[in-house]
């Protein structure tokens, strides 16, 4: 897994690719968890280049968008492959979290 | 079954896609198709990530010997630890509306497979048995 974060409009935008598993949630839970500490009003995340995510993956964006919900911010995701939204689909997690197309949506959102 | 493909990787978790990549690549030989690939992909890792977590409770020097096979009838999965004793009696996810960190693992891999069973004669550490039956064969 890869992760970085980029600057679009003025907004910090979280980039991820790669895989997301047990071995790499840890580092993504370390960036995440420092941004949501600060207290952003609202994080957008691009999955266009994840290539897979489990349990442990998910586990950690459901933290962050606990912690991000007790004071009010947005957790966004946009971009998911088609096999990362059928297993957020089959988890009723698509209703959890905020689901936009493009980072374009997101914004007009 | 026949024409069994074992392997063996230490207990570590960047050695999870390892697993995957061998998963994806028996279960392409046995000609399953992809949708169902990538949901044995990800049964298995969390199997695995289970045995990390659970069995070897993180003790990365521990054992993990996964070994594919497949029939007419079905494809299956035996993984050998010898990590602590699983209590399959304890072993439930999260309900769906239950919205946490943790639990999926054991939906993921139900999800797919149509046996899920521990072997209660083996000693020392788990052997988890997984199969998969092919269309019309349940």
């Amino acid at each position: 897994m890869n992760i970085t974060v980029a600057v679009y409009r003025g907004k910090k935008v979280v980039e991820l690719s790669g895989d997301i598993d047990m071995y790499s949630s840890p580092e993504l839970r370390e960036h995440l968890m420092a941004l949501i500490r600060r207290k952003v009003p609202s994080l957008p995340v691009n999955f266009g280049n994840v290539s897979y995510i489990d349990s442990s993956g998910i586990a950690t964006f459901v933290e962050g968008l606990k912690c991000m919900k007790s004071y009010g911010g947005r957790l966004q995701f946009f971009g998911i492959p088609e096999g990362i939204m059928e297993i957020l689909r089959f988890s009723k997690l698509d209703r959890v979290f905020e689901i936009y197309g493009n980072i374009e949506d997101v914004f007009d959102s | 079954m026949k024409d069994a493909i074992v392997i063996t990787v230490p207990s570590h978790p960047k050695f999870l896609s390892v697993v995957r990549a061998v998963t994806v690549t028996a279960v392409r030989l046995y000609e399953i198709d992809d949708t169902t690939a990538e949901e044995i992909k990800l049964a298995i890792d969390e199997a695995c990530t289970n045995i990390i977590k659970h069995a070897y409770r993180g003790d990365t020097s521990g054992k993990i010997v996964l070994k594919y096979s497949a029939g007419r009838e079905a494809f299956k999965v035996v993984i050998d630890d010898n990590g602590l004793k699983a209590r399959p009696e304890s072993i439930r996810g999260r309900s769906f509306d239950d919205v946490r960190p943790g639990g999926l693992g054991i939906h993921f891999i139900k999800r797919v497979f149509d046996i899920y069973k521990f072997d209660a004669k083996k000693k020392r550490g788990n052997r988890l048995t997984l199969i998969k039956y092919f269309e019309g064969e349940k």
